[in-house]
């Protein structure tokens, strides 16, 4: 009886260190889940440290953010693979451990320093499926930090403001998904099509890039674990 | 004139997009046209300028500016097959196709070239394709070209990046030229792969498409075509169903027939539609057979003084100096954060190239790997493409080679340094001596980080039945009526981008088709 109610706890203990006990977001997302939020922003601190050649953290461009509207993005089956990927990496540090008394945790329960070490075991592993496993999750999670206004203005890549000429398309077509009603324009509306100036570098920037933008504002008030 | 100026006056009912659709439907029309892709929109424009009833499917729906996205994934997502994540097996290779009104036109860099008189020549004697020449088709070209304003982009919207190119090629006596493209009014705004704010490149959906419209042709989109119809030797039209934008939810059934057929649904779509219909017009057993690529590979220079690489046409210079030897140099951008993927490593040393970023410029090579051919096949359910292909050992060496040449022309342009994306090569070379690694270290397929996005022959052309699954002019030659008009015709690589090869020869197939009806 002893003998079973040992291995019963012990069976508890592992589920929960590997399935539960992830802290509660600080924002509801649309499709994340807890232990894939706490799982991105892990990752997110060692890929983007804070101390950096860029002066804007993993944790404050808010990866999850912009994971969750990829996710969002993307059809279902496609999505349960981006999910399998985060799950993968998350809890694979249970059965090949990080160094340490305490490297048998999931990785985001892991101390950054071991987590650190992690990373650089698969990035440099001369397996190839690990390299690609490894690839691919830096390519999502570096899409969300340097399609962040804060990063890309600050490296003097985000996009320019630019008249979008009304052609004769745009009196046809409504956005995707909507309505007719929908349509903004009408023939009245049409513009000459662009004369070709080239942008003007010294030009605003798209206003979703502008400082304050609503995506700054969510950086500013969501960012951090 | 422009388009926009030339067409006014369309109907509104020759479009429906996916909210007006709210019960099953049939239509008939002379033509049905599937995939509303280059290939697709010009046969649909032809047709329906000749006076015949057009249907053009499309499973996308339209976008507009208010729809385009500026980051690079989410633009993906939404416009791409299984957003934008499709590869193959085998060699792993990332592969992409459109799904949108205009299909790859929407997200392309409109690089439009005619191939040169060798790889026709080679078409024509390896495929028995007689009237397949360069002088054969050039009026189907001129009339493509005359359509969309088809020019060399002008310098001032080149921006450095492109033009740090045509420094290097000069610098080493290597050709290179401004790349004609379908664009009128470029602005530079480098944003060609996530949609056209300038409205500037004539994708399809705001150039031939609506002049279709104009003309009559009615316009299907959200509408997935699954199977279809036949009898004996003529096909009788497409059945299919209504699908949801980006959730790929079907509803409402439809039927079109049609006097003739054309599928233009893209080379990994096309096979999958006919294996799906009983493995129609297969007797040669050569569709999804002959899958093959222009894989790329590129380099990331970083020069001393500022790029400002997301100013200027997204891929604006070229050089053709190495057709022969297998493959073409480009320049390229892309949204910056697919740009920088390719950047090795984490952490500090990760966000230092990063910071890189505004004095970086990227070159990339498309291989003619004609060696390297691979599959395309059904999966159990839907209708994306299970894809195999392996990288041929020959063919690796011809990218490592390519690559070679782009690290010359990069540290001849100035570069101090570079950053291969080569595995098991350093992360960065800082001159032309590190970078003769290319030259001595055994590099393998799966080292390369590799894409390929002009994909071609899975239903090639053959003069012989038993060997193709078209003739030259797009005819299924099991089938009267029956015609594909897509790159899936190609009967080898084309060596340079094939979106003008494809609507050169699809607007020769109206030809034939306007005769035959």
């Amino acid at each position: 009886m002893i003998l079973w109610l040992i291995i019963t706890a012990l069976i508890f203990a592992v589920f929960y260190r590997a399935l539960l006990g992830y802290p509660k977001p600080r924002r509801q997302y649309n499709v994340l889940a807890r232990r894939e939020v706490a799982f991105l922003n892990a990752t997110a601190e060692v890929l983007f440290p804070a101390d950096g050649a860029i002066p804007f953290s993993g944790l404050e461009v808010d990866i999850p953010n912009y994971a969750d509207r990829f996710l969002s993005a993307l059809e279902p089956r496609v999505r349960l693979q981006i999910r399998a990927l985060f799950m993968l990496f998350e809890h694979v540090t249970i059965f090949l451990p990080a160094s340490g008394i305490s490297g048998f945790r999931r990785f985001s329960a892991l101390k950054i320093e071991q987590r650190e070490l992690v990373m650089q075991a698969w990035s440099q592993s001369p397996s190839f499926a690990r390299q690609l496993v490894f690839t691919a999750l830096r390519a999502v999670l570096t899409m969300g930090y340097l399609g962040h206004p804060i990063v890309a203005r600050h490296l003097n890549v985000a996009p320019y403001d630019i008249d979008t000429p009304v052609c004769e398309a745009d009196l046809l077509y409504p956005p995707v998904g909507g309505h007719r009603s929908e349509i903004l324009f009408t023939e009245a509306d049409l513009t000459p099509p662009s004369n070709g100036t080239p942008i003007d570098l010294d030009g605003p920037l798209a206003p979703e890039y502008l400082e304050n933008s609503m995506l700054d504002g969510r950086a500013t008030a969501e960012g951090g674990r | 004139m422009s388009v926009s100026a030339r067409t006014v006056g369309i109907a509104p009912e020759c479009l429906r997009v996916f909210t007006d659709y709210d019960a099953d439907f049939e239509l008939e029309a002379d033509a049905v046209v599937v995939g509303s892709g280059p290939c697709g929109a010009v046969v649909a424009h032809s047709l329906a300028e000749a006076g015949h009833s057009v249907v053009l499917l499309e499973e996308g729906p339209p976008f507009t500016p208010r729809d385009f996205e500026f980051e690079g994934s989410l633009s993906m997502a939404r416009t791409l097959r299984e957003g934008g994540l499709r590869s193959t097996s085998g060699t792993i290779l990332p592969t992409m196709q459109a799904i949108a009104l205009g299909g790859g036109s929407l997200v392309n860099s409109a690089i439009c070239v005619r191939p040169p008189e060798f790889v026709f020549e080679e078409w024509s004697n390896r495929f028995d394709l007689e009237h397949t020449t360069r002088e054969s088709l050039n009026p189907h070209f001129d009339a493509v070209a005359d359509f969309l304003g088809i020019a060399p982009t002008p310098d001032e919207v080149q921006g450095r990046r492109n033009l740090l190119m045509k420094e290097g090629c000069d610098a080493l006596g290597y050709s290179s030229e401004p790349i004609a493209r379908n664009v009128r009014g470029c602005r530079g705004s480098g944003e060609c792969f996530t949609g056209c704010r300038a409205r500037a490149k004539q994708s399809m959906d705001i150039s031939y498409i609506p002049e279709a419209m104009r003309h009559g042709a009615k316009v299907l989109t959200s509408v997935q075509v699954q199977g279809i119809l036949s009898d004996g030797r003529r096909a009788t039209g497409i059945e299919g169903q209504v699908v949801e934008p980006f959730t790929g939810a079907t509803s409402h059934r439809f039927r079109v027939k049609g006097k003739v057929v054309v599928l233009a649904a893209g080379c990994m779509a096309t096979p999958i539609l006919l294996q799906r219909s009983d493995d129609m017009a297969n007797k040669s057993g050569q569709v999804g057979n002959n899958l093959q690529f222009h894989p790329g590979v590129a380099i990331a220079g970083i020069f001393p003084d500022i790029v400002n690489p997301q100013f200027g046409a997204t891929q604006g210079y070229q050089s053709l100096e190495f057709l022969k030897d297998g493959f073409k140099l480009e320049s390229l951008w892309a949204p910056p954060a697919v740009a920088a993927v390719r950047m090795p490593g984490f952490g500090k040393a990760l966000l230092e190239r990063f910071a890189d970023l505004p004095y970086l410029a990227n070159w990339d090579a498309i291989g003619s790997t004609h060696r390297s051919v691979g599959t395309v096949r059904p999966r159990r359910r839907g209708l994306d493409p299970n894809l195999h292909w392996n990288l041929h050992p020959e063919d690796v060496k011809v990218l490592t080679h390519a690559l070679w040449v782009i690290a010359e022309i990069l540290f001849a342009a100035g570069a101090r340094k570079i950053i291969p994306g080569v595995i098991g090569l350093p992360a960065e070379m800082y001159s032309l001596d590190e970078a003769r690694v290319f030259q001595s270290h055994p590099i393998r397929a799966r080292d390369l980080v590799s894409a390929g996005n002009h994909a071609f022959c899975t239903t090639r052309m053959h003069g012989d039945a038993s060997m193709g699954v078209v003739n030259e002019f797009g005819r299924c030659h099991d089938f009267d009526n029956l015609y594909i008009t897509d790159t899936g015709i190609f009967p080898r690589c084309p060596s340079v981008n094939p979106m003008f090869t494809g609507m050169a020869l699809a607007h020769r197939a109206s030809q034939q088709i306007i005769d035959a009806l």
